[in-house]
């Protein structure tokens, strides 16, 4: 190839590549110059691993990365978990179903905040669900359940606000098994869990993965949810890095943004290969 | 063509640039008043009330015709946006509005204009909490924080002052006070006097040691004692909400957040605000003019006004807050006079800074 032909592939490949180069990668380097000292906004810059030691002996930032990953696993799990049997059922078209399909995708159109101010309406001291309990004789008074100590209000929003996408991914991957393969294993005895773990799982492999990582990444970095209904008795890794900024420390802040990083990356990969190990077994 | 570029480029060029100030420190206070109507408006960066401010400025610019820009912007945004451009020879911040223990942490003469221009008036704060701003800061905002209360739960009568008070209503009312600890200042001056008084730590000086930190720790084992009887909110609106739901019956507060809030209608009005006798932080914030502000008489105009005393009766009456002109009136205050000898400075830095992570580590992340 003569270097003109280069420089006209170079040039096409720039609109994509520039995209990801310039934006992205300026960006995690500046995310990275900054956790070692760099562009300091007040005082001198210079090489440092200072914030490093800090921010890792300090306990509330084991205990962020503990949480965050805490509520990025179960997130996914639990949105793919519940999203699967609705995507088989919604394989083959019945009465109703686009209806049904575009309902439960509904969320996907509604923002994370509007969604957990809706709900703290409803858990409130005096929202509708202490209303409603105490009416029916239920409870004799309303209870506190806003902010509760296991993050179970940030999962449900982490689910009610992903299950849609799982779905999306998912319905698109079981739509993709031909009938014949089912019906094939169906005529050998096979029940429908093993329909689900030999046919259906390995095949929509793919999409299963693909929807864990992006709702693992997405949760693992919740800051939304968390600093609206999440527990107060810890933080989640962006929230404490908004909070580390918000007091001038913006090295500190990169040392967790950088983290952060580094676990989505690592945690995508390891999620990844466990599902696969799951759903397929050991190699034979 | 490159004529005709050069040209509009060159029009636009003198339309963009701001109208360059000549030496405020040689002219008379008419002058500065002329050329700030020259310049014709300011921006003013402030982090809170937004939208009330655009309102209450208005008499402003119908008096001199200087219309004010109010960006939004946090608290922190605004304060990195000043000094990320301070090397700019123009910036875009006329007036910086910042809390006033804040304008501690940076080198005021080389920041910011000095204001001595301004007409006389010895009314005006330049000496609040402890931090003294000289010539180049004015308080235009004095709050208070305090406890906010249902009346219909506590009495008058009932209400702690001592630490040894509020653990005793702990125990008798379980998980009926909450405060909290970042999202606001309200919960952290409650939990900062409360460790003045018990381990008899002095706030005041900034200086940082392993012994001054570990000198703390009684402080926060009362807390950890009495863990189970408090409950810890989200932010300064929580706690105030959760007492106008009735979920809780006292909660730290600002009283000018207390008053706005009851002003609009937001909360309940019968919720009332006291500051107890063990203390509770006080300040305010300040104003000041950035050396590269692109209209400097504007915001020297804006600044006079913001910190005369029609104005400071205005943010008194309006906002409820402490006024910062002592020719202002005060009679819209939540607290009486005599409750304000209870007012405590914020502590210096850096020695506040680190018990507040120190707080974090060995109260919050116990519970």
């Amino acid at each position: 190839m003569t270097m003109r032909n280069w420089i006209q592939i170079f040039a096409l490949l720039m609109p994509g590549l520039g995209l990801i180069l310039v934006l992205i990668g300026s960006v995690v380097y500046i995310a990275i110059a900054q956790s070692f000292g760099y562009y300091a906004l007040l005082g001198e810059s210079a090489f440092s691993t200072e914030f490093w030691s800090e921010v890792f002996s300090r306990k509330i930032f084991s205990r962020a990365v503990r949480y965050s990953i805490y509520i990025g696993f179960w997130s996914a799990v639990l949105s793919v978990a519940l999203a699967y049997p609705l995507a088989i059922w919604l394989r083959k078209p019945f009465p109703g179903s686009i209806g049904l399909g575009a309902l439960l995708k509904a969320p996907l159109l509604v923002h994370g905040l509007v969604a957990a101010f809706l709900y703290i309406n409803v858990i409130s001291y005096n929202g509708l669900l202490n209303q409603t309990m105490q009416g029916i004789g239920i409870w004799a008074e309303p209870r506190r359940l806003q902010n509760d100590s296991n993050a179970f209000g940030v999962l449900l929003l982490q689910v009610w606000k992903n299950m849609p996408f799982a779905l999306l991914v998912l319905t698109g991957s079981v739509q993709g098994i031909s009938d014949d393969v089912l019906d094939a294993a169906r005529d050998l005895g096979a029940g429908p869990w093993a329909r689900f773990r030999k046919i259906i799982a390995p095949l929509t492999m793919s999409g299963m993965q693909a929807a864990m990582v992006i709702i693992f990444i997405g949760a693992l970095a919740d800051f939304t949810f968390q600093t609206t209904v999440g527990p107060t008795n810890r933080q989640s890794m962006a929230q404490l890095m908004v909070s580390f900024k918000s007091r001038g420390d913006w090295h500190s802040a990169a040392v967790v943004g950088v983290s952060l990083m580094i676990i989505a990356l690592l945690g995508s990969a390891l999620l990844a290969l466990l599902t696969r190990t799951v759903m397929r077994g050991s190699p034979r | 063509m490159f004529k005709k570029l050069f040209t509009t480029a060159a029009a636009l060029g003198a339309f963009m640039t701001p109208l360059h100030a000549g030496d405020l420190s040689t002219m008379s206070w008419d002058e500065i008043v002329a050329q700030a109507k020259e310049e014709g408006n300011l921006t003013w960066y402030v982090w809170y009330l937004q939208d009330d401010f655009r309102r209450a400025i208005s008499s402003f610019e119908d008096e001199y015709g200087i219309s004010v820009k109010i960006p939004d912007g946090d608290n922190a945004g605004n304060s990195q946006k000043m000094l990320a451009e301070k090397d700019r020879e123009t910036g875009d911040i006329d007036v910086f509005a910042w809390g006033y223990d804040s304008f501690e942490t940076v080198e005021l003469k080389s920041l910011f204009n000095s204001l001595d221009k301004l007409p006389k008036d010895d009314g005006r704060v330049s000496k609040l909490a402890g931090v003294d701003g000289g010539d180049h800061v004015l308080a235009f905002w004095g709050n208070q924080s305090g406890i906010a209360y249902d009346p219909a739960k506590v009495s008058e009568a009932d209400l702690p002052q001592s630490i040894d008070d509020f653990a005793t209503f702990w125990t008798d009312h379980p998980n009926k006070f909450g405060f909290n600890y970042e999202k606001g200042g309200s919960g952290p001056s409650f939990y900062q006097n409360v460790l003045r008084n018990v381990a008899g730590v002095d706030f005041s000086n900034g200086e940082v040691s392993d012994a001054r930190i570990a000198a703390v720790q009684p402080g926060f084992d009362f807390f950890n004692k009495h863990a189970a009887n408090y409950i810890i909110t989200a932010s300064n609106v929580d706690n105030i909400n959760r007492v106008s739901d009735k979920e809780l019956w006292m909660a730290p507060a600002w009283e000018d957040h207390l008053a706005g809030l009851q002003n609009r209608g937001e909360v309940r009005k019968e919720i009332k605000f006291y500051i107890p006798e063990m203390g509770m932080n006080g300040g305010g914030n300040g104003v000041a003019i950035p050396k590269n502000a692109p209209h400097p008489a504007a915001a020297m105009v804006f600044v006079n006004w913001l910190t005369s005393p029609e104005t400071q009766t205005m943010f008194n009456r309006d906002f409820g807050t402490a006024p910062m002109n002592a020719a202002a009136d005060d009679s819209a205050a939540l607290v009486p006079n005599e409750q304000r000898a209870f007012r405590q400075s914020w502590g210096k830095q850096p020695f506040r800074s680190k018990v507040e992570e120190a707080f974090i580590d060995n109260v919050i992340l116990e519970r």
